[in-house]
């Protein structure tokens, strides 16, 4: 049994402008252990999904269907009282922007040990001594010095690292990480994608990496999928998608990236903007920035369809195998070309 | 800086920086400050810049390249050093002379968010700059705002909106149409693209690259991505806690890195190929940037360095150096890269021996004191 299954999520804003249909008829497996790739753009629907997962999106606010599947259990429609026992303890959680998820006024120490109270009967000393010892397992020097800190004491890179940290002292069985790296340097990036992989190989954890960034898709996970519009657009193992994508959408995702390895005059750029989720374009939700389209993208949605040969590798795209063989031969010829090296 | 540099004809380069430094005091004391030390954000950078060219300037956060830029831009006054911008020396002009010279420079900054102004519409944020100089009326400034729009991709029927209405991509796109508005000869870009996604960053990199094609602009570019910088620029030049430790024209810098920094910099970047990632070998860099206050002795990266050799490193500070054979590419290590892509033997090199515990515990501690 897998340990999280996500069944036809959907997740609809009401406003005063209409519904928003944030996240609309996701579903994806993760087994224990294994990393999972979430790719898109801003309001691709990505970070709804698995705040709608971890039960975070107000139920006044929005309207959520489906199922949410962990290690057997409904969760998705408890309440928050009900999560306690799931959340913080069995799912941790990182954010993109440590410096707004960690309380100024306290010092880290106390916000570590409070995560370790609230779901252990231990006493505070225990708690303690628990916080140090996983502030040492993230790397930070000095960690019985430094717990005693405000997190403005410490550096951007080293906040991420108390954040994850904190999602890790009670041992969860899944990590959520929303845009860990975003907001950090390269370097920093690195280190902090080097620390997940290492700690999540010590624990057997299961990790969701939520990103915009292929490439530390490419670094870390084992399954990949890329929303768009609210919808899963393409899902694969990490090596076939990056060998074969066969989307439009993943294609201008992999052409506009910048790349160390090759001399590009000009990037690809994907045109336009990321759809509206209030009123969606009838047909292919990709269909009005798509280089390919033609007729049926602009009235029929597209269904979820395997690759030629690989059943764990599906796509939403009308155009036939051929066509798309093609055009993705002469792209990856194109993204290479002029690369002098 | 009393010795001076040799640059062949001035008149050749629009921007010409010359041991520039930049030093901010720490001071203790309410009433009677005293100074107890100095931050040197930027300690000696020289280069130059012709017309139509671009330099980027790469680094992790802290190495002073954001405050090179505002030395440039003339937002901050050096410490030392001297910048001719056009022929002319701006270094310690007062605000009343910057000003005609304002209009030759602007720049863009990071964050779209926060670099334009909540509470203005979209025209008046972009037509601001013409109006503080006093170019043409009204209806002419209306009309080149206008056309600015639909230059940099936006709707001219756009004019009446607030910025909120934008996506971030697009807010970018005003603050390069404000940067454009008043036909600069420079635009310095400090960290452009770092906060947008990745397919819309691509189309900020070709909307800069088509402008500087169309209107003979010139461009510091300010990254912390070697990706990013590769894709716009002529000249790279790589800084470390505010001095350059690797320059070079883009193509040589990228082929055959010297400077361990500047290896750990590019196998630092994610590749969007996973077999390709697996198979390379990444340096990654322990702890942060040292404190600019107390910068560590000799080469500044030698306590984060993995080709480190006691005795020589920690001692002797290295100059930059040519490259031999390769003209415009300079580095300062005493034991550079020597081969790219790097194997195992590269990141320990003869002669260097692995830090003990002390000392790699040591470096990055002193960063968070």
């Amino acid at each position: 049994m897998a340990l999280l299954e996500v069944q036809d999520l959907h997740t609809r804003f009401r406003t005063d402008d209409g519904i928003v249909k944030a996240v609309s008829g996701v579903t994806f497996e993760l087994d224990r252990g294994q990393t999972l790739g979430v790719v898109g753009e801003s309001g691709s629907g990505k970070s709804v999904t698995f705040l709608t997962v971890m039960g975070l999106v107000d139920p006044r606010l929005a309207e959520m269907t489906g199922s949410v599947r962990f290690d057997g259990e409904e969760i998705l429609g408890r309440t928050s009282t009900q999560l306690r026992s799931v959340r913080g303890k069995r799912i941790g959680m990182i954010f993109q922007d440590p410096m707004t998820s960690l309380n100024p006024v306290k010092r880290i120490g106390w916000q570590l040990e409070e995560a370790v109270l609230i779901h252990n009967d231990v006493p505070r000393r225990e708690a303690r001594r628990r916080a140090i010892e996983v502030l040492e397992e993230v790397e930070i020097p000095r960690a019985d010095a430094r717990i005693d800190d405000y997190a403005h004491q410490f550096s951007g890179g080293m906040r991420q690292r108390v954040m994850i940290a904190m999602a890790l002292i009670n041992q969860p069985e899944l990590l959520i990480a929303d845009e860990p790296t975003t907001a950090l340097d390269v370097t920093t990036q690195a280190q902090i994608l080097r620390l997940i992989g290492k700690l999540q190989q010590e624990h057997g954890m299961a990790v969701v990496m939520i990103t915009h960034d292929l490439g530390v898709v490419a670094e870390l996970a084992n399954d990949v999928v890329v929303m768009y519009g609210g919808r899963i657009v393409e899902s694969a193992q990490v090596d076939d998608l990056f060998e074969k994508p066969e989307m439009p959408y993943t294609w201008g995702l992999l052409g506009s990236m910048p790349r160390v390895d090759a001399d590009v005059e000009r990037l690809e750029q994907i045109p336009g903007q990321p759809p509206s989720l209030l009123r969606p374009p009838p047909g292919c939700s990709f269909n009005p920035r798509c280089p390919y389209v033609f007729d049926r993208c602009r009235t029929e949605l597209p269904e979820l369809r395997p690759a030629e040969g690989k059943s764990d590798h599906e796509f939403r795209c009308h155009l036939d195998d051929g066509d798309r063989a093609r055009i993705w031969t002469q792209k990856q010829a194109a993204m290479a070309g002029e690369s002098a090296a | 800086m009393s010795e001076q540099l040799v640059v062949d004809d001035p008149e050749k380069y629009l921007l010409v920086v010359e041991g520039l430094e930049k030093y901010f005091p720490v001071t203790r004391g309410l009433v009677f400050q005293k100074e107890v030390a100095q931050v040197k954000a930027v300690d000696g950078v020289n280069f130059t810049l012709e017309a139509g060219q671009t330099l980027g300037v790469v680094g992790e956060s802290g190495c002073g390249k954001s405050t090179m830029a505002r030395c440039i831009a003339r937002l901050l006054e050096p410490t030392g050093g001297k910048i001719i911008f056009d022929g002319r020396d701006i270094t310690h002009l007062s605000t009343q002379e910057m000003r005609p010279i304002r209009r030759e420079m602007m720049m863009v900054f990071q964050d779209p968010y926060a670099s334009l102004n909540a509470r203005k519409r979209v025209g008046a944020i972009i037509g601001e700059p013409l109006e503080v100089h006093d170019i043409g009326t009204a209806a002419d400034r209306k009309r080149r705002v206008q056309e600015l729009l639909e230059i940099v991709g936006l709707n001219p029927e756009h004019y009446n909106r607030f910025p909120h209405e934008f996506s971030g991509g697009q807010r970018q796109r005003i603050g390069i149409a404000r940067a454009l508005s008043i036909n600069p000869k420079l635009i310095i870009c400090d960290e452009p693209v770092s906060a947008l996604d990745v397919s819309v960053q691509a189309q900020i990199l070709n909307l800069l690259k088509d402008l500087q094609r169309d209107f003979d602009l010139t461009y510091v570019f300010i990254a912390h991505d070697l990706n990013v910088v590769r894709h716009v620029s002529d000249r790279v030049m790589v800084m470390y806690l505010g001095k350059p430790v690797e320059t070079g024209s883009g193509k040589e810098l990228y082929a055959l890195p010297k400077h361990p920094y500047t290896g750990a910099l590019l196998s630092a970047v994610p590749i969007a190929d996973p077999k390709l990632g697996r198979a390379r070998k990444q340096i990654v860099l322990e702890g942060d940037v040292p404190s600019p206050i107390n910068p560590p002795t000799a080469c500044r990266f030698h306590p984060r360095c993995p080709r480190f050799v006691d005795g020589k490193c920690n001692v002797d500070e290295p100059e930059l150096i040519q490259v031999a054979g390769e003209k415009d590419h300079d580095y300062a290590c005493h034991f550079p890269l020597e081969r790219w892509p790097m194997g195992d033997d590269e990141l320990r090199h003869e002669g260097a021996f692995a830090r003990e515990a002390p000392a790699q515990e040591a470096a990055p501690a002193a960063s968070f004191d």
